[in-house]
């Protein structure tokens, strides 16, 4: 079988063609697994945000009298808009929390937990320099005995998951763009 | 896309507007919109009277108030010495008692927050507070 150097280089090129493969589909494989390893990372990231909100939702839906006393000891509302909110915001939470479960609505929740977080951390520092000695109520009575630290820590840690869920969402509707 | 946002935070404003007035009046029994006292726990100044020696009154209202003029036989234990009155409160208290706070009036909160701390931080049961306040008393017993 003789074989001529241009057959040979052929063959060479031919052998060396599926290694080129092969390495763009390694790199291509690998980028996937990035890929997905970060689009569970964050799936995981909102459905544990989700899963906070409609727990503690749940928790003072079921007791809003409890709740309605909660927000009063802060000392900021009056007591008719204290039981308005009871009321009202537990069901927000769940519905929000809901939505980051599902996927739908996904901005206006994260949108609407972010301000809602933001306004429970103000209001737990502003009542923490007034001095008052307050529950959180965040999570009803599981909460009740909760430290300031603790619970300016959790709203914070919250917080941090929201906007990098808010950020990471927004990045992937550019990408699509 | 920021019509869509507002969109999206409108639609889920308005999803629990429903189970939140649905809630609201399966509640309406059980918490009032005028007063943060639960209504079981507001009692009148003639009910406080039916239950005869078996009340201790308690005044809310700051010393100067208290020392003008109170309730025959209140004690006094304001949140400005709670520690120093609270143990000379719990001397008096004796099991089956009921507790009535006051205040000065139907809008003051002190009465509400006292008789929250007794609950609350003394674990007693059967503290009411007294509705109208110290101003109700008076106009019973003039």
């Amino acid at each position: 079988m003789n074989q001529t150097p241009n057959s040979e280089t052929i063959r060479e090129q031919g052998a060396q063609r599926p290694m080129l493969n092969v390495e763009v589909s390694a790199h291509g494989t690998t980028s996937n697994i990035k890929h997905r390893a970060s689009n569970i990372f964050w799936r995981i990231l909102g459905l544990i945000i989700a899963g906070i909100f409609i727990y503690a939702g749940a928790i003072k839906a079921l007791d809003p009298v409890h709740f309605a006393s909660d927000i009063d000891n802060y000392k900021i509302l009056p007591w008719p808009i204290c039981v308005a909110l009871a009321f009202y915001l537990p069901w927000l939470e769940i519905f929000c929390g809901f939505a980051l479960v599902v996927r739908s609505l996904y901005r206006g929740a994260l949108s609407i937990l972010t301000a809602l977080i933001l306004v429970f951390t103000l209001a737990t520092v502003a009542a923490k320099v007034r001095g008052l000695d307050i529950t959180c109520g965040c999570f009803g009575h599981a909460s009740q005995n909760w430290s300031f630290p603790a619970h300016l820590a959790t709203n914070l840690a919250i917080l941090a998951a929201l906007l990098a869920l808010s950020f990471q969402s927004a990045a992937r509707r550019q990408i699509a763009n | 896309m920021r019509s869509s946002l507002v969109r999206q935070v409108l639609i889920l404003l308005a999803l629990a507007l429903a189970p939140g007035v649905g809630e609201a009046v399966y509640f309406r029994h059980r918490i009032s919109w005028q007063s943060a006292v639960l209504p079981s726990e507001l009692v009148t100044v003639d009910q406080a009277r039916t239950w005869g020696g078996n009340v201790i009154w308690v005044d809310a209202r700051p010393d100067e108030e208290f020392a003008s003029d109170h309730v025959p036989g209140a004690l006094s234990l304001n949140e400005d010495r709670w520690n120093e009155l609270l143990p000379q409160f719990l001397a008096v208290w004796s099991p089956g008692t009921k507790v009535v706070v006051y205040c000065s009036s139907l809008s003051c909160n002190t009465s509400r927050e006292v008789a929250r701390r007794l609950r609350r931080e003394a674990q007693l049961p059967d503290v009411f507070v007294l509705e109208g306040g110290w101003e109700a008393w008076l106009k019973k017993n003039r």
